[in-house]
């Protein structure tokens, strides 16, 4: 990812707090009538006198946040939202995309405002110069008269459209003539885009166009395309670092096409792409040292030799406790009076019926001593005595009945017996085999190493493509119209048709033959779908033991080559576009790459159906309006392209129009250089600041008693300004 | 620290101005359908006026095409949808995408990707479907 010299990591920027700056002074302007300007955007507000050479700025949103710590309600504005965690939840904007909706922030707004610039007076006593969306909304504009007639005693307010005005303050005329510049005007705001025409420096409105997508758009349409492609990211992606990312890493293509070709190749892909390095934590791991280590091996290990020595004194003891009771038992039955009820007395004492029982404990007792001895360590006794069956080969006649059972009990243990050597030869003769297969092998691989080889290769491709095969019929099972599924229905219905049963065997009287024959009951395995047979994991085995073979001796058969890997593969087109970095790497797995987010983002203005809004794009309104016109005005149009707003500053724009203009447009008309505004986020204030300062302004406002007189919809109709309601 | 409280006064607020609570924050749907509605009294009212200056069939024609043109208003500086067909580009890539997989409806640019669209969980499937603005009501 380094190339040399440039690094592509960039890091997500920690949001720094705002300072607190004491308020501007009101003493210039106490009792002047210097018009006060306003540039009331969607994302940031702008206001000053227009004396100055440049306004404050400040986030438009306001937030009202109860503070815990010192349980106070705080009414916060712009950045100081910043300071509070919890306040950037809260906070509103007067703005609802485009409409002034929220009226309690805009006064909000207007109060801080006025608080910054210091006044202190009663009412506002300044001409107002403020901005309004193109063709606003009705209800905005009367209660933004309305508030600022009403609570902020205005003398005059003057409504204008901010494009207009910085078109205005970059095509300034010499002092003292008209404005009559000529020029398309492409603006750039929050939540919209417009073109505006303007002839004669008069904006023709009603011939201009608004498209809903601006830099909020784009903005939730970036975070919406981060979130699907790492949908297990660490961390979460907030939109203020989506917008930081959208001013940095995205621009517009000028063919756009073309440049999809280009990232097309992996390798382009990789050198185009951008990663940014969020914020991780490692984990601290525990890690023990070495004689740590040895030390709970050892305790281990004597815990391990407690517990046999326990095990082995309790057998012993339990031994002898078995020989003490065996002697105990024998000496008893040797003493064995000749009384016989004395020794019945006797027998029942300890606990047994009679004689059998005490002779067959006394067995048993022995034959476990017996067993007993033998496992202890000294003593092994290998040799398998073969037990003799000396009944077996007397005939039936010469035994009474209880001969007659030991005999069968006999016949029985020889047969067990003979089952058990016959086993045991036939293990031994397999591991022959399987030996002598082994160095036959290994012959055949010394003397003939690639014959060898290729054919565990071919084996191993056997295998892989019958797994392969498996895997694609069980994918075609489970798609309804495929021809698998159509033959398995086909067999389900035949065997539950009643007709299967023909009509001969019907006759003979005989049931249903299903299962006489051994292929009968391959049926099961056609049917079910879903069982992975034991077929696949003896495959499965088979390949291993193949491909651990080939790795072992042979030096080109690399991990690479196995059936794990070779599945496992992901093509490179998109292991370029999503990296996958290892499981342990914390650093990797907080990284996001842009690639094809870069311009996909910025292509949305020209096209907004990518994005799924309904509308049409920069190209298509530019050559709708264009097609109004007469061919002498659209050459007045073409020559003065102007694009002002923040997001015009995304680079690659002005190329961008350039080509989307020139073929729209006969070959001979003359199309100038698209012309952005010298600052683009501050060109509209200053434009109306200057606008402010000449003797025009005073002609357009609509001051106090015409407001009384006609409402707060009506306004004066200018070349800046709206003319819906306009007088 | 207690940040130092700036609660400054405010002269320049007119304090007999009492606002009317009740009629404030109208939503966004109300009030285009607001301007919908005077923008239709506002063209019935200027038919009304061109009618009863008695003109000639043709020349009512143009000026109500003149008066069409005139009125502007938030709705109808809206652009138009488009009516270029539409460039399709891979839902997952952002390439282009000559596909389209007919479980999901997403588009995608060669068989690798169609790898990974195979093995997505339908929840995901439809996520990328809404970020192109198609939002599959049944499924």
């Amino acid at each position: 990812m380094d190339e040399a010299g440039t690094s592509n990591i960039f890091y997500v920027p920690t949001p720094s707090l705002p300072s607190i700056t004491p308020p501007d002074s009101y003493d210039r302007f106490r009792s002047q009538s210097v018009p006060l300007i306003i540039d009331n955007g969607s994302s940031n507000l702008r206001f000053g006198f227009s004396t100055s050479a440049s306004p404050q700025s400040s986030p438009n949103v306001i937030a009202k946040y109860k503070e815990r710590k010192f349980n106070q309600s705080l009414l916060l504005f712009g950045d100081a939202i910043d300071t509070e965690s919890g306040a950037k939840s809260q906070g509103k904007t007067p703005w609802e995309g485009d409409v002034l909706l929220n009226f309690d922030a805009m006064e909000h707004a207007l109060d801080y405002a006025c608080v910054r610039l210091g006044i202190d007076a009663e009412g506002i006593d300044h001409p107002v110069l403020m901005t309004e969306r193109l063709c606003s909304p009705l209800h905005s504009r009367a209660l933004t008269s309305e508030l600022m007639f009403e609570q902020y005693s205005v003398p005059s307010l003057t409504y204008c459209v901010d494009s207009v005005m910085s078109f205005y303050h970059n095509n300034k005329p010499i002092s003292g003539s008209t404005f009559n510049a000529d020029g398309l005007v492409v603006s750039f705001n929050t939540a919209s885009t417009s073109v505006i025409p303007i002839l004669n420096g008069k904006g023709v409105l009603s011939h201009a166009k608004r498209i809903p997508w601006g830099t909020q758009q784009s903005t939730e349409y970036l975070l919406k395309l981060i979130q699907l492609k790492y949908s297990s990211f660490p961390t979460r992606v907030t939109s203020v670092q989506a917008s930081w990312m959208l001013h940095n890493f995205c621009s517009f293509a000028t063919d756009y096409p073309a440049v999809l070709r280009s990232l097309k190749i992996p390798a382009n892909m990789r050198a185009a792409e951008r990663i940014i390095q969020f914020p991780f934590a490692i984990p601290v791991i525990e890690e023990k040292t070495e004689e740590e280590l040895t030390r709970i091996a050892e305790k281990r290990k004597e815990q391990g030799k407690k517990l046999q020595e326990l095990a082995a004194k309790s057998r012993m003891e339990k031994l002898a406790k078995k020989e003490t009771d065996l002697q105990y038992l024998t000496s008893l039955k040797e003493g064995k009076s000749e009384n016989k009820r004395e020794w019945m007395h006797v027998l029942q004492v300890e606990g047994f019926d009679d004689d059998a029982a005490l002779d067959e404990t006394i067995r048993k007792l022995e034959v476990d001593v017996k067993r007993a001895r033998k496992k202890d360590p000294d003593g092994q006794d290998d040799v398998v005595e073969e037990p003799s069956f000396p009944l077996i080969d007397v005939p039936d006649a010469d035994l009474d009945e209880e001969g007659i059972k030991e005999k069968k009990k006999q016949k029985l243990m020889k047969a067990g017996f003979d089952a058990r050597a016959r086993a045991r030869r036939e293990k031994e003769k397999e591991r022959e085999e399987k030996e002598a297969e082994e160095r036959r092998e290994e012959g055949e691989r010394g003397n003939n190493f690639d014959d060898w080889a290729a054919r565990l290769r071919r084996e191993q491709e056997t295998i892989m493509n019958k797994i392969k095969e498996r895997g694609r019929r069980k994918a075609a099972l489970s798609d309804r119209k495929s021809a698998a599924a159509q033959a398995r229905m086909k067999n389900i219905a035949s065997l539950a048709a009643d007709e299967r049963v023909s009509k001969k065997k019907r006759k003979a009287g005989a049931e249903d033959m299903f299962g006489a024959d051994d292929e009968d009951w391959q049926i099961y395995r056609k049917l079910n779908a879903a069982a992975v047979s034991s077929d696949e994991e003896e495959e499965f085995n088979q390949l291993r033991i193949i491909e651990s073979k080939l790795l072992m001796y042979d030096p080109t058969f690399t991990a690479q080559h196995t059936h794990a890997s070779i599945t496992s593969q992901r093509s490179a087109l998109i292991s370029a576009f999503r990296p996958q970095y290892e499981e342990g790497d914390i650093e990797g797995s907080a990284r996001i790459h842009l690639n094809t987010e870069r311009w996909r983002v910025c292509e949305t203005y020209f096209s907004p159906g990518m994005a799924g809004v309904d509308s049409a794009g920069l190209g298509e309104v530019l050559q709708s309006i264009l097609a109004r016109f007469t061919e002498a005005e659209k050459a007045r149009l073409v020559k003065n392209v102007f694009i002002t707003g923040g997001p015009s500053q995304f680079p690659g724009l002005q190329e961008r129009l350039y080509g989307t203009l020139r073929p729209i447009l006969p070959p001979e008309m003359h199309l100038g250089d698209i012309v952005r505004a010298a600052d683009p986020s501050l060109d509209a204030w200053k434009g109306m600041a200057s606008f402010a300062n000449t003797d025009e302004f005073h002609q357009v406002g609509v001051t106090a008693e015409e407001y009384q007189e006609w409402g707060p919809e009506r306004i004066k109709r200018w070349w800046g300004g709206n003319c819906n309601s306009a007088v | 620290m207690v940040p130092p409280l700036i609660r400054p006064p405010r002269p320049f607020k007119n304090p007999n101005y009492t606002k009317n609570t009740n009629r404030r924050t109208k939503n966004l749907k109300t009030v285009l359908g607001q301007e919908r509605e005077k923008e239709r009294i506002e063209r019935e009212r200027r038919r009304q006026e061109r009618d009863s200056q008695a003109m000639d069939i043709d020349e009512v024609k143009k000026e109500l095409v003149e008066v069409n043109e005139e009125i502007s208003t938030y709705l109808s500086i809206e652009a138009p949808p488009s009516v270029l067909p539409q460039r399709h580009y891979c839902d997952i890539t952002g390439l282009e995408a000559p596909y389209t997989d007919p479980r999901t409806g997403l588009r995608y640019h060669d068989k690798s990707v169609y790898e990974l669209i195979k093995n997505l969980s339908p929840s995901a499937a439809k996520d990328y479907l809404a970020a192109r603005g198609v939002n599959p009501v049944v499924r």
